[in-house]
């Protein structure tokens, strides 16, 4: 294991080294009609990667792709050998989401090194070695930090109480989005003094270990009247564990999510849920249309970030038939 | 004073029935001094919902391990029962017969995780396969079959009279505490009062012995496996009831671990010849307060698999104690 990892960091730091030489733009898109694009999805195994997949091979279509897409089952090894496959295969461009930051660096190296532009998609890489504009073209995604910040604003503009007892269901220890949201609502949240975070615990970005998890906080906390869950799954938890406990979500309990999922719609709708801040897995038409940019020689810029819609009581019912 | 010392004397002499008593004593004790509204019905019913369907699974593991053999399928049999329950009730015939539709959801998911056990037996007895290596098949296919059923769709539901299974309350207490109780009833009776009961301990205690005073070892070693089988799938279903969804992927995940360690703490010896039912839901107890301990006054979900670890050994260590 110790001297795979060595070796894997000497390879990318070789590539990187060698793409360094090579040049320090990325490779050009050529016009033309049908395009073989490669989509290298890093796992199955929730409904927001379901519809991001969903997404590219819907856009396939409209965008005269020939679409080979592969599922690395949530193994980091396995999506860089799919990249491995793609490149061999003779694809024009790579979207990319990587799972992770330092593994998923040679698949880039390599595919720049193959003359393949490559998009990062709703995650990135280490910003130590590899750069936009120069390893790969660009990061489609959304802002997480922002994400956590729009959430703390509507609780800020839509708490009518004197004093907001709030408990944080944080996502997976250690990925980006967990991180960045939690971020961005405590730090905003910081500033209003009515609000006080009593706990922050993982719930996994899971509906069952949300539950759990609020069942036992709520139990040691039962002043909370404010719950906010990284992703919609473990708020819908939340709401099950207050109302088995007797609690109205909703009405004495505000809840405050990401993501959008249909469930999470429908509870809005239903008055449990206060507001869910989009977090879109619909990356298949952005990604047409930034690459059609960069094919006609237009500039891209670094982040090409994701407008992300808010769901409120207003806007739920209108959408939720979109959702997934 | 005398009485006093003999119950002194004893505590020494049979550490190990008395040690997880004692834990658990000790565990109250700190909870109802350090963490807030502990003392509180609401408490008592969190932990036993919680803790219902690690005692479920850690009963059948406790039958299993009795006979020298392990489980390491459970997780993954949850899975798929918890998987298969959805899709029946969704189906086209279970929302046409919404009553008949409820039942095959319950009975053939349990049907399908008596399958497998029969299958894990059979491997163990007939084909002299070691338990870990049998059970280890359906451990990795288990889920990915799940997975395969639902395309690794998260399935949600609505059905209250499912849902009862895990939200259904019977003179206050949860459903499943009720069900928790008769099981271990039924299993008690089976293990210290049947036929099949002394067979198995005596299948476990020296199979060779067994096996020449006439014993059909084959016949009791697939009925362990069976029973415990069945147990993991009655346990897959309440996990789908209480959620309302169904998720393939993180139905009892990890759950052959806390099975084989309520087990062991409850005073199951792993070389087999024991089966301590009421043990096995005392150490399913002891595990599950532990979490809620840490959980309750802030300690990080992380923590808690490190202090389930530190208890493991100290059950491990009173049961060396108890053989010298």
């Amino acid at each position: 294991m110790k001297r795979r990892f060595i070796v894997t960091t000497a390879l990318a730091g070789a590539l990187a080294l060698g793409a360094g030489i090579a040049g320090a733009e990325t490779p050009p898109l050529a016009q033309k009609e049908r395009y073989k694009v490669g989509f290298s999805q890093m796992e199955s195994n929730n409904p927001w990667r379901i519809a991001e997949t969903k997404s590219f091979h819907d856009t396939a279509e409209s965008c005269n792709w020939d679409l080979i897409a592969t599922d690395a089952a949530g193994s980091a090894a396995k999506q860089v050998a799919d990249v491995d496959s793609m490149i061999a295969q003779g694809i024009d461009v790579l979207f990319l989401p990587p799972r992770e930051e330092k593994p998923l660096l040679p698949a880039v190296m390599k595919a720049k090194a193959a003359g393949i532009p490559v998009f990062l998609v709703d995650r990135s890489v280490d910003p130590n070695v590899a750069k936009a504009g120069e390893h790969f073209v660009a990061f489609l995604g959304s802002d997480f930090i922002d994400q956590g910040k729009r959430a703390a604003e509507w609780l800020i503009e839509n708490f009518d109480g004197d004093k907001g007892v709030i408990v944080e269901l944080e996502g997976t220890t250690g990925s980006s989005p967990a991180n960045d949201r939690k971020k961005g609502f405590d730090d905003r949240i910081a500033e209003d003094d009515r609000f006080e975070i009593v706990a922050s615990q993982t719930g996994d970005f899971a509906r069952d270990l949300g539950r759990q998890v609020m069942e036992t906080l709520l139990q040691a906390h039962p002043d909370v009247n404010v719950v906010y869950a990284h992703n919609d799954e473990m708020a819908i938890g939340a709401i099950q564990a207050l109302e088995l406990a007797g609690r109205k979500p909703g009405e004495d309990v505000t809840i405050v999510s990401i993501d959008g999922t249909r469930d999470a719609l429908q509870a809005i709708i239903d008055g449990k849920m206060g507001v869910t801040v989009e977090s879109s897995p619909f990356f298949g038409p952005l990604a047409c249309e930034v690459m059609n940019k960069y094919a006609a020689g237009e500039e891209i810029p670094g982040w090409v970030q994701v407008e992300d819609r808010i769901f409120t009581q207003e806007n739920a019912a209108d959408h939720i038939d979109e959702a997934y | 004073m005398s009485m006093a010392s003999t119950v002194c004397s004893q505590f020494r002499f049979d550490p190990a029935r008395h040690g997880a008593l004692a834990a658990l004593v000790v565990i109250l004790c700190f909870n109802l001094i350090v963490t807030p509204n502990f003392l509180h019905t609401q408490t008592l019913f969190v932990n036993i919902s919680q803790v219902a369907t690690i005692a479920i699974v850690a009963m059948g593991m406790t039958i299993v391990i009795a006979t020298g053999g392990i489980d390491l399928s459970v997780g993954a049999i949850m899975a798929l029962s918890g998987a298969l329950a959805p899709l029946i009730f969704l189906s086209p015939f279970g929302l046409a017969n919404p009553g008949l539709g409820l039942a095959a959801a319950i009975i053939i998911p349990i049907l399908a995780a008596l399958c497998c056990g029969i299958f894990n037996g059979v491997m163990v007895s007939y084909f002299n396969v070691q338990p870990i290596v049998a059970t280890l098949i359906f451990f990795i296919s288990g889920r990915g079959l799940a997975q395969v059923l639902t395309n690794g769709n998260l399935q949600t539901i609505s059905n209250p009279s499912f849902s009862y299974l895990g939200t259904g309350k019977i003179l206050g207490l949860p459903f499943q505490g009720w069900l928790v109780l008769a099981i271990a009833l039924v299993l008690w009776w089976l293990v210290t009062r049947s036929m099949f009961g002394r067979q198995l301990l005596a299948v476990g205690g020296n199979e060779r012995a067994a096996r020449l005073s006439g014993i059909p070892v084959e016949r009791v070693k697939i009925g362990a496996y069976v029973i415990c089988a069945g147990l993991s799938g009655l346990a897959g279903l309440i996990v789908v009831a209480i959620n309302s969804a169904s998720d393939a992927a993180r139905i009892g995940s990890l759950m052959e671990l806390d099975a084989i360690a309520a087990a062991v703490v409850g005073g199951t010896l792993l070389q087999g010849g024991r089966a301590p039912i009421f043990g096995a839901i005392l150490g399913a107890v002891i595990i599950q307060l532990v979490k809620y301990t840490l959980l309750a006054n802030g300690v990080a979900d992380e923590v808690a698999l490190i202090a389930k670890a530190a208890i493991i050994i100290g059950a491990v260590y009173l049961q060396q104690g108890r053989r010298d």
